[in-house]
C-alpha cells in the first residue's frame, strides 16, 4: 500500500509536469507588447528581413521603441489568419496591398489617419490609392509600389540573333526560340521559352496574367460610376487576351512543364538556372539573379499587346493590427517606415532583395538610391507610365481566386473555350459583386 | 518473419510445389521458370526500391537543374548536403529528433500507464474509459486539423499557446488509441497466476507493474516504439498547423524549401529526403520482426 | 496476441476486445482470491481499487481531453457561426452546411476523394496481392525481395511524396519521362495534365500501400492448408481454379478488412496531394482536406471549414459504423 500511495502521488506528480510543460513552453511565443516592443511581420526572405532589420536598429535607435521582428516567406497568410483567430496579432505586419479588402472586412487592421501622419504629404498619391479601402477611408500606409517587366537570357537572345522583343509576336517567337533552337548551346532538348508560376494557390495564376489582360486591352471590371462595378472579363478583347495566353501554353508549348502547380517562390529557380528564357517578375529579383547569372540577363518594359502596354501595379502596405495595445509606437513605426530615412535603408542598394521596391516618398530618388541602375529606372518609368492597379472592390481576394482557377483552368485544358469559360466567370464575378454590394448593372 | 515461419510449419520439411499458391518451380532443370521469376523480382525491386535509390544517388550527385535525376551518378559531391544545410537542413533534422523523441517517450509512458489499467484492472466505468480511448481513433489530425489549431492557440483553462513552439507537435502526439489497445491486448495475454503469486509474496503495484507485466509484455512494448515512432516522424499536417517559423520546422515540412536550388538542382531536395529516410529505414530493418508481427498477426486473426 | 491492423478504430466497438460486457457496468469486482489476506481494510483496498485505474488513465484521458475532443467540440461549435474574431462571431445556424451542398468546388473535391480512396485501395491491395503470390516462399532471395519492396511503406509520405513531384516532372529530361522515352513513348506532362493528375497521385498511393497489403496477404497466404492445394492438383485444378477456389475464399475475412480500413484512411488524405499537387491543375486533385486546409487557413473561412471538418467526420463514422456491423453480423453468423 505504501508502494501504492508513492506511485499515485508520483501519477499526480507526471500529470502537474505535463501541464506546467504547457506553460513553460510558451512565453515565447506570445506577443511582444508584454515588454513594450512591437511584435512585427513582413512577408519576406530571410535575405529581405536581414534589411528589415537594419531598418528596425535605426528606429529603435532614434525612438528608444524595440522591435521584435519576424520574416515570413512561407504559409504568411495562414500565419495572420492563424494569430487573428488567436486574438494574438502581431503590432504591425507588411504585406501585399491585396490583402488590404480581407483584412478590412475581417475587421483586423485600424483606421489610419492619412492627414495625422507625419510626413504623409511626402507620400506619392496613387501609393495612398492602394491603402484606402472602398468605403474611401485609409487601413493602412503604403511602404512601397512596384510594376512588373520582362526578364529575358540576354546570352540565349543574342546567341540566337534575336532583337528584344517590342510586341507581343516578338515576344511569343522569342520564347518558341528559346523553347526549340538550343540557346544554351548544350546539343540537348531541355530549355523552355516563358517561366509562369500559374498555381492557384493565393491565385498566382490571375496575379501573372493581370498586366498581358490589359495588354490585351481587356479587363477584370469596368467601373460603371458612382463606385459600382460590371464584369468585363468577357469582353472580346479579354476573350482574346486569354486566348493569347492558353495558346502559349497550348498551341506554342513555350511554357515551363509543371508550370501550372507552380508558386512564385518555387519558380524563381527555374529562370537563374537556365531552364527558363523569359520571365515576368517585379524589381525584387533583380539582385537575385545579377547573383545569379550576373551580365546573362536584360530586363525590359513588357512588350506591347494589341491594347498597348500595361503593367500590374501594387505594392506593401503597413498594416497597423487590431487589438494592439501599442497605438503610438505603431503610428511612429509606420512614420519611420515611410520617411526619407526609412526608405532609403530599405532601398539599399548593396543587398539583393530589397524591402522597399520602388520608393512611395517623393523626396527619395529610387533610381539613385540603387546606384544609377538603368533597369530600376526602367521600373519607376513603367509604374508611372502604364502602372495599373487591381480595381477598388471591397475585397480582392475573392476575384482574384476565382479568376486564377479559371485561368489556370483554361492553360491546363486546351481544348477548352476561352469565351465560354469567361463568361462563366463574368456569371461568378457578378455575384461576387453583388455580395460586395458594388454591382452597377 | 512471421509468414515464412508459419509456412515452414505447414509444409513438408523439403520443398514442394505446394508450399505455395503459385506452386512454381524452383532450381535445376527448369532454367525458364527460374530465369523468369529472376526477371520479375529485378522488376519489382525497380518498381519499389528504385525510386529510393534514387533519392540516395541522386543526394550525392551534382546536376545543377531543377528537374533531372538519375539513378547512376555522374559527379560525386558533398556539395548537396552543404546547401541543404544552409536551407535549414540540420535545423529541421534537429526539430524532427526532439519532436520523435520527445514524442515518443510521452507516448510510450502514457500507453504503458493505460494499457495496464485497462488489461489488468477492473473498475468502474472500463468499458466506458476503453470506449473514450478507441473513439480518439476517429478523430485524426485531419479530421480536427482547424479547432485543433485554435485551441493549440489557447489552451482551454491554461490560457496559454502552443503555437510556434515543438511542444505544440509533441504532446498532441502523446496519446494513441491504438498503440494503448495493441498494448493492453498483448498486456492480456499474461497469465494472471504470475500476478497473484506477486501479490501473495507481498509485491505491490508497482513491482507488479515494473517486475512482471513491463518485462513479460516486451513484443508489446517493440510494436508500439516501432509504431510510435513511425507515426509521429511521419507527421505533416500537425508540425504545418503549429509551427510559426520555419525555424520549427521538422524535416517532413521543411523539405519544400529546399526543392530547386539554383547552384544544386534538386540536390539540396534529395539530400533532405536522404536525411528523412534514413531513420525510418534503419528502425524499419533493425525491428524487421517485431514490425512484421505487429503489423500481420492482428490482420489475420482479427 | 492480438494486434491491430493499424491505427483503426473498428476493434474499438467490437466486443472482440474482451474486455467484458460493454452494455453493463461490471459493478465493483469480485476480489482476487489471495490478494486480501494481508490488508487491514478491505474498504480501503476497494477503494484504492477503483482510483488506481483512473490514476494510470489520467495520463492519456487528460491528452485525449485535450487534443482530441476539446478541439472536436470546438469545431462542431464553430461549425454554425461565421467567425470573425475581431468583429464577433455570428450565428448563422445550418448556414455553413447548406453552403456545403452548394458550393460546386466541394462537390468535386468530394468526388476526387471517393475516386481516390476507392482507386487507391483497390489498387493497392490488387498490386499487393500479385506482389504477395509472387515473393511467396521460403528462399533467402525471396525474404530479401520481400523485405526491400516493403521500404516505400515505411518512408514517410512526405519524403515520398517529394521524391514523386521529382519523378513526375513533366518535361523531357524528367526521370518517368527518360524512362518512359526507352520505350518509345512521348513524353507524359503527369501532374501537368488535369485529366490524368488524380490518376498519377493514385499511382503515388498504390505504389506506398501495396507493400503493406502483401506482407498482410502474405500472412493469409501462410495460414492456408497446404494439403488443399495438393489435393486441388489431384483433382487437375490448374492454377487460375486453384486461386480462385482454394487461395481467395482465405483470404476473404482479411482482405475485406483491410479493404474497408484502407478506404477510410483514403477519405482523409492530405500529404500527397498537398505536396504534389496542392490540389490543382484546374482543381482537378482538389480533395476534401486540401479544400479544408484552403478554406480553414487561406481563406480563413473557420466556420465553412469546420462545418466540412464534422462532415469528414460524420462520413468517416458513418463507415466505421458500417463495417463494425457488418463484421459483427459475420461474427455472429
Amino acid at each position: 500500500m505504501r508502494t501504492s500511495r508513492g506511485l499515485s502521488a508520483a501519477l499526480a506528480v507526471a500529470g502537474l509536469t505535463v501541464l506546467t510543460a504547457c506553460g513553460s513552453g510558451t512565453g515565447s511565443s506570445s506577443g511582444g507588447s508584454s515588454d513594450g516592443s512591437l511584435e512585427v511581420w513582413s512577408r519576406s526572405s530571410p535575405v529581405t528581413g536581414a534589411v528589415y532589420k537594419k531598418i528596425f536598429a535605426e528606429f529603435t535607435e532614434e525612438t528608444g521603441v524595440k522591435v521584435e521582428y519576424t520574416p515570413i516567406l512561407d504559409n504568411f497568410e495562414q500565419r495572420v489568419a492563424e494569430a487573428a483567430t488567436a486574438r494574438d496579432l502581431p503590432d504591425i505586419v507588411i504585406n501585399d496591398s491585396g490583402m488590404l479588402g480581407t483584412n478590412v472586412s475581417q475587421g483586423l487592421v485600424q483606421e489610419v489617419d492619412r492627414d495625422k501622419l507625419k510626413g504623409s504629404a511626402d507620400l506619392l498619391d496613387r501609393a495612398w490609392d492602394q491603402a484606402k479601402a472602398f468605403d474611401g477611408k485609409y487601413y493602412g500606409v503604403p511602404f512601397n509600389v512596384q510594376s512588373f517587366a520582362t526578364f529575358i537570357r540576354k546570352d540565349w537572345r543574342e546567341k540566337l540573333g534575336l532583337k528584344q522583343p517590342r510586341t507581343w509576336d516578338d515576344l511569343t517567337a522569342l520564347a518558341k526560340a528559346f523553347q526549340t533552337k538550343d540557346p544554351d548551346g548544350n546539343g540537348k532538348d531541355d530549355t523552355y521559352g516563358m517561366l509562369v508560376p500559374a498555381s492557384t494557390d493565393r491565385g498566382y495564376a490571375s496575379w501573372w496574367a493581370a498586366s498581358y489582360l490589359w495588354q490585351g486591352g481587356g479587363d477584370f471590371l469596368t467601373e460603371s460610376g458612382d463606385g459600382k462595378y460590371v464584369p468585363a472579363v468577357d469582353s472580346p478583347q479579354s476573350v482574346a487576351a486569354a486566348r493569347w495566353m492558353q495558346d502559349l501554353f497550348c498551341e506554342e508549348k513555350v511554357v515551363v512543364p509543371g508550370a501550372l502547380t507552380l508558386q512564385t517562390k518555387d519558380a524563381h529557380e527555374f529562370f537563374s538556372s537556365g531552364k527558363a528564357g523569359v520571365y515576368m517578375t517585379g524589381p525584387y529579383m533583380v539582385g537575385k539573379y545579377d547573383v545569379d547569372l550576373g551580365k546573362k540577363f536584360e530586363v525590359i518594359a513588357s512588350p506591347a499587346g494589341p491594347g498597348g502596354q500595361a503593367t500590374l501595379a501594387e505594392g506593401e502596405n503597413v498594416y497597423l493590427m487590431a487589438g494592439s495595445k501599442l497605438q503610438e509606437q505603431q503610428r511612429r513605426l509606420a512614420e519611420f517606415l515611410i520617411s526619407p530615412k526609412g526608405q532609403k535603408i530599405g532601398l539599399n542598394s548593396t543587398r539583393p532583395e530589397p524591402p522597399v521596391r520602388l520608393s512611395v516618398n517623393k523626396k527619395v530618388d529610387t533610381v539613385a538610391e540603387r546606384g544609377g541602375d538603368a533597369r530600376w529606372k526602367m521600373f519607376v518609368d513603367e509604374f508611372n507610365a502604364h502602372g495599373r492597379y487591381t480595381p477598388n472592390v471591397p475585397n480582392w481576394q475573392p476575384f482574384r481566386q476565382k479568376s486564377g482557377e479559371t485561368l489556370n483552368g483554361l492553360f491546363a485544358r486546351c481544348d477548352a473555350d476561352p469565351k465560354a469559360e469567361l463568361t462563366k466567370l463574368a456569371d461568378e464575378f457578378k455575384q461576387e459583386l453583388e455580395t460586395q454590394k458594388v454591382y452597377g448593372g | 518473419m512471421t509468414a515464412s515461419r508459419t509456412a515452414s510449419r505447414t509444409a513438408s520439411p523439403a520443398a514442394s510445389r505446394y508450399d505455395t499458391a503459385l506452386g512454381w518451380g524452383w532450381g535445376r532443370g527448369r532454367p525458364l521458370a527460374s530465369t523468369t521469376r529472376l526477371v520479375l523480382y529485378a522488376l519489382v525491386l525497380l518498381v519499389f526500391c528504385g525510386p529510393l535509390l534514387a533519392v540516395l544517388t541522386g543526394a550525392f550527385d551534382r546536376t545543377p537543374d531543377p528537374s533531372q535525376m538519375s539513378l547512376i551518378p555522374r559527379h560525386l559531391t558533398l556539395d548537396n548536403f552543404e546547401i541543404a544545410g544552409e536551407r535549414g537542413l540540420w535545423t529541421y533534422l534537429r526539430n524532427s529528433l526532439v519532436i520523435t523523441g520527445g514524442a515518443l517517450l510521452l507516448q510510450v509512458g502514457v500507453t504503458v500507464f493505460a494499457a495496464y489499467a485497462l488489461a489488468r484492472h477492473r473498475f468502474r466505468g472500463q468499458a466506458l474509459a476503453l470506449m473514450v480511448i478507441l473513439a480518439t481513433m476517429m478523430l485524426p489530425e485531419e479530421v480536427i486539423a482547424i479547432p485543433l489549431s485554435l485551441v493549440l492557440g489557447d489552451l482551454p483553462g491554461l490560457g496559454v499557446s502552443l503555437r510556434g513552439t515543438l511542444l505544440g507537435m509533441i504532446l498532441p502526439m502523446g496519446g494513441w488509441g491504438f498503440s494503448i489497445f495493441v498494448l493492453s491486448e498483448f498486456m492480456k495475454e499474461i497469465p494472471v497466476e504470475l500476478e497473484e503469486a506477486a501479490r501473495v509474496d507481498g509485491a505491490g503495484e508497482l513491482r507488479i507493474f515494473g517486475q512482471i507485466i513491463l518485462p513479460l509484455c516486451k513484443p508489446g512494448l517493440g510494436v508500439v516504439v516501432i509504431f510510435g515512432f513511425n507515426m509521429i516522424w511521419d507527421q505533416y499536417l500537425l508540425p504545418l498547423i503549429v509551427a510559426s517559423s520555419p525555424d520549427q520546422y521538422p524535416l517532413t515540412v521543411g523539405l519544400q524549401l529546399m526543392r530547386s536550388v539554383p547552384e544544386v538542382g534538386v540536390g539540396a531536395l534529395l539530400a533532405g529526403a536522404l536525411v528523412a529516410l534514413v531513420p525510418s529505414v534503419l528502425v524499419y530493418l533493425a525491428f524487421q520482426r517485431t514490425f512484421l508481427s505487429g503489423l500481420t498477426t492482428g490482420a489475420v486473426k482479427g | 496476441m492480438t494486434a491491430g491492423t493499424g491505427p483503426s478504430t473498428t476493434r474499438g466497438s467490437s466486443a472482440a476486445t474482451g474486455l467484458g460486457p460493454t452494455h453493463s457496468d461490471p459493478g465493483p469486482p469480485p476480489p482476487r482470491p489471495g490478494s486480501v489476506t494481508s490488508v487491514p481494510s478491505a474498504r480501503r483496498v476497494r477503494l484504492r481499487r477503483a482510483v488506481l485505474p483512473w490514476l494510470f488513465l489520467s495520463p492519456a484521458l487528460l491528452l485525449f481531453l485535450y487534443f482530441k475532443y476539446l478541439p472536436m467540440a470546438k469545431g462542431i461549435n464553430l461549425s454554425f457561426y461565421k467567425v470573425q474574431p475581431f468583429l464577433g462571431d455570428q450565428w448563422v445556424g445550418l448556414d455553413n452546411y447548406t453552403r456545403i451542398l452548394d458550393e460546386e468546388s466541394f462537390r468535386r473535391a468530394f468526388g476526387h476523394t471517393v475516386v481516390y480512396a476507392v482507386a487507391q485501395t483497390a489498387g493497392a491491395i490488387l498490386v499487393g496481392f500479385v506482389l504477395a503470390l509472387l515473393l511467396e516462399g521460403r528462399a533467402r532471395t525471396l525474404w530479401f525481395v520481400r523485405s526491400a519492396a516493403f521500404l516505400p511503406v515505411v518512408a514517410a509520405v512526405a519524403v515520398v511524396a517529394e521524391v514523386w513531384r521529382l519523378l513526375y516532372f513533366p518535361g523531357q529530361e524528367g526521370m518517368l519521362n527518360s524512362l518512359l522515352s526507352w520505350f518509345g513513348s512521348d513524353a507524359q506532362r503527369f501532374l501537368d495534365d488535369p485529366d490524368q493528375a488524380l490518376g498519377w497521385v493514385i499511382v503515388v498511393g498504390i505504389w506506398k500501400n501495396a507493400p503493406y497489403d502483401m506482407m498482410i496477404v502474405l500472412a493469409g497466404l501462410a495460414s492456408i492448408d497446404r494439403q488443399l492445394y495438393e489435393s486441388a492438383a489431384l483433382d487437375g485444378a490448374g492454377l487460375v481454379r486453384r486461386l480462385r477456389h482454394v487461395t481467395l475464399p482465405a483470404l476473404r475475412p482479411v482482405v475485406t478488412i483491410l479493404l474497408t480500413l484502407a478506404a477510410i484512411r483514403g477519405m482523409r488524405v492530405f500529404t500527397e496531394v498537398y505536396i504534389l499537387t496542392g490540389g490543382g491543375p484546374a482543381g482537378s486533385t482538389d480533395v476534401l482536406m486540401t479544400r479544408i486546409y484552403d478554406l480553414g487557413f487561406r481563406a480563413n473561412d473557420l466556420g465553412f471549414a469546420s462545418a466540412c471538418s464534422v462532415v469528414l467526420f460524420l462520413l468517416t463514422l458513418v463507415l466505421t459504423g458500417g463495417v463494425t456491423w457488418y463484421r459483427r453480423r459475420k461474427e455472429l453468423s
